[in-house]
């Protein structure tokens, strides 16, 4: 009986194939969003979790202002170099402390430009971030303090710009600067949010706040604890040693955060959360849609097939046996929607993966629930119609022309 | 005397209600005995279809009781009467009712389908239907690629693949032409002689009605006359 209702069903959508396409566009669209989400989801997290193992865990950062799921970040006042210089004496357990102001700038070396993202910081950012130097050498004292043009660049600045040259010693125009290259940094590849890392230049603080940012902010302050010493420690000692130096009274919150990398990731996340509830609703109302339209072409299949219910039902059919034809008629729509969508979410994730370089990780489950999910939507939608079929009155529907 | 395997007591059938009622049926007693070959004839509007879907379970009375093999109809539900048509009743429908671009021997499986056979012996079945009317060479064909009278003969197919106890037939031969309505005639009564199958046909015609043993005549709702053949008095009717 269920092989005949199916070979029935396969017949009809054959008999349709334009017609049951459009009716199944919805859930077409819904499960490849879903399917795409999730897929690319993963890929991400994969990347991430690698990430931070890679890393280590034992990196902190301090930031002005509260980050987090839901609550934008204040306009709190910015760290100063005497913020590094305290974390820097008197917390305990540290291997590096390293100031940051971000920026970006465009580089010139002879014909190439880029633009490209500016790090001003010390020689403690590339033992905090354990990078190494492919060639060259780090900021010396001297340089850090008196605010000299000097820079360190990356490997795909290095690469995009002096091509087969030396950089080393020659002259890089960075914004309005011109400053010497005195090393390059080892390759270090993409990050788990998909950005070029060796897309970067470093410069000493003191050289980008007075010649490139115009101020003397430091956006983050970078930490990274010995091993064996809890990072959480650290974490609380920043925090006390923060709230005293910026005046914050005991009943006040933070106007700051200390991160580790997870919390980053999860900072991060937090915004991916939003995409993908937005995303997700998108493909719940496509779904839905996707079930109305369902609904709709069965209504318009019974009525149609009205004579033929009719007939069925004079010859034997029991109202369970036509429920159960149109029902499976309407899941096998459903299912070859869903089916599409699984297929077309896939090619999506996949692309997508590979245009953010993270890994194509299919997860067999959501596979499996997409396509179950389908069939209830079948099987919902499709009931009000089966319902009408099996209820019809078997004289009235032999007479219907 | 044994039970008749049909019996209408007071059988009335009203459609509508107040200024628009009709009767199609008024008051009808009629008993029918396991394999009889009656024919229904009647001016057009008469009851005849109406009595037809009362007697193949498909319609219920609206007064009085309709009693199959003794069994009172209306202590049947819904399900009841369905698996009663499945099991005793074959229906030759006015017009054919094929299910369209489903070929002869699908068309024929149909109600097996519904009784849960297992589909080699379903088509082994509806293959020795067809061939009993004669169209073992074409159950490929769809509806559309068989003539008229061939259709009908898939209609007696359908009907009678189930070894009904009764086959009923709306105006079996009313689209077909005589030579074709001949030969569905024979089929029929070689169903009823050899088989033993009780026939009940509507019919306009006097000699397709004649093929019969019994012809009853409804007028208004009620019937007219009903008489055996043997009695002769055919001919004072026609
Ligand atoms: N569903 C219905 N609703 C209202 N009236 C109906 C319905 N079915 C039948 N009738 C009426 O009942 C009466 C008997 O109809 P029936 O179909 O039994 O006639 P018939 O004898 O079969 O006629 P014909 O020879 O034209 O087929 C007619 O007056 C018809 O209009
Ligand atoms: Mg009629």
């Amino acid at each position: 009986m269920l092989a005949e209702s199916l070979k029935l069903a396969l017949r009809t959508i054959r008999r349709n194939p334009m017609r049951s396409f459009l009716t199944v566009l919805g859930i077409v669209i819904g499960v490849a969003a879903v399917i795409a989400l999730v897929t690319i989801g993963n890929g991400t997290t994969a990347r991430v979790t690698a990430d931070i193992a890679k890393l280590g865990s034992n990196m902190l950062f301090v930031r002005p202002g509260q980050f987090g799921p839901g609550r934008a970040s204040t306009t709190a006042k910015s760290f100063n170099d005497r913020d590094v210089a305290a974390i820097r004496d008197q917390v305990n357990g540290l291997r590096a402390v390293a100031p940051m102001a971000q920026s970006s700038a465009t580089v010139i070396f002879g014909g190439e430009s880029r633009s490209t993202g500016v790090v001003g910081t010390t020689s403690g950012y590339l033992s905090a971030l354990d990078w190494s130097l492919s060639s060259g050498r780090a900021f010396l004292e001297t340089e850090e303090r008196g605010g000299r043009a000097a820079c360190i660049i990356g490997e795909t600045v290095r690469t995009k710009l002096f091509g087969a040259t030396d950089p080393l010693g020659r002259a890089l125009r960075v914004g309005n600067v011109s400053c010497e290259v005195i090393g390059t940094l080892a390759k270090k590849g993409q990050s788990g949010m998909g950005t070029d890392q060796d897309d970067t230049v470093l410069m000493p603080l003191r050289t980008v706040q007075r010649r490139i940012t115009g101020s003397s902010d430091i956006g983050t302050i970078l930490v990274s604890a010995q091993d064996g010493v809890a990072t959480s420690k650290v974490q609380g000692d920043i925090e006390r040693l923060m709230r005293e130096r910026r005046g914050i009274v005991a009943s006040k919150t933070d106007d700051f955060s200390v991160n580790d990398m997870t919390q980053m990731l999860e900072t991060m996340a937090g915004t991916t959360q939003l995409l993908t509830g937005l995303l997700g609703a998108v493909a719940a109302v496509s779904l839905l849609v996707g079930g109305i339209g369902i609904m709709n072409i069965m209504l318009v299949s019974v009525t149609e097939r009205t004579r033929e219910i009719g007939i069925r039902l004079a010859i034997g059919a029991l109202e369970s046996q036509v429920l159960a034809q149109f029902l499976v008629e309407s899941v096998v729509l459903s299912l070859f929607g869903g089916a599409v969508g699984i297929l077309l979410g896939l090619a999506l994730a996949y692309g997508a993966t590979t245009a953010l370089s993270v890994p194509f990780v299919v997860s067999p489950s959501i596979v499996v629930i997409a396509f179950a999910f389908s069939a209830l939507i079948g099987v919902i939608f499709g009931y009000v119609p089966a319902r009408r079929a099996a209820h019809l009155d078997p004289i009235e529907a032999l007479r219907h022309e | 005397m044994t039970t008749p395997e049909i019996a209408f007591k007071h059988v009335s059938k009203r459609y509508g209600s107040g200024e628009t009622e009709v009767r199609a049926l008024a008051d009808v007693d009629l008993s029918i005995d396991r394999g009889a070959f009656v024919a229904i004839m009647g001016p057009s509007g008469s009851g005849k279809s109406t009595a037809m879907n009362i007697v193949g379970c498909l319609d219920r009375p609206s007064d009085g009781e309709y009693f199959f093999e003794g069994i009172a109809t209306s202590t049947l539900s819904r399900t009841q009467l369905t698996l009663l048509r499945r099991h005793k009743l074959g229906f030759v429908f006015q017009g054919f009712n094929l299910l369209p671009r489903t070929s002869a021997v699908e068309n024929v499986e149909l109600p097996l389908v519904y009784r849960g056979l297992e589909a080699g012996d379903r088509r082994q079945r509806a293959l020795a239907a067809l061939a009993r009317v004669g169209l073992e060479g074409r159950a490929g064909h769809t509806p559309s690629e068989l003539s008229g009278g061939q259709q009908q003969r898939v209609a007696i197919a359908r009907a009678i693949v189930t070894d009904p106890a009764v086959l009923l037939a709306d105006e079996p031969t009313g689209n077909l032409d005589t030579r074709t309505s001949l030969e569905i005639m024979q089929l029929m009564t070689t169903l009823n002689r050899v088989q033993g199958i009780t026939v009940i046909m509507v019919t306009h015609e006097p000699d397709i009605a004649a093929f019969a043993d019994r012809i009853i005549r409804f007028v208004d709702g009620r019937i007219e006359s009903d008489r055996l053949k043997s009695d002769g008095a055919l001919e004072t009717m026609a």
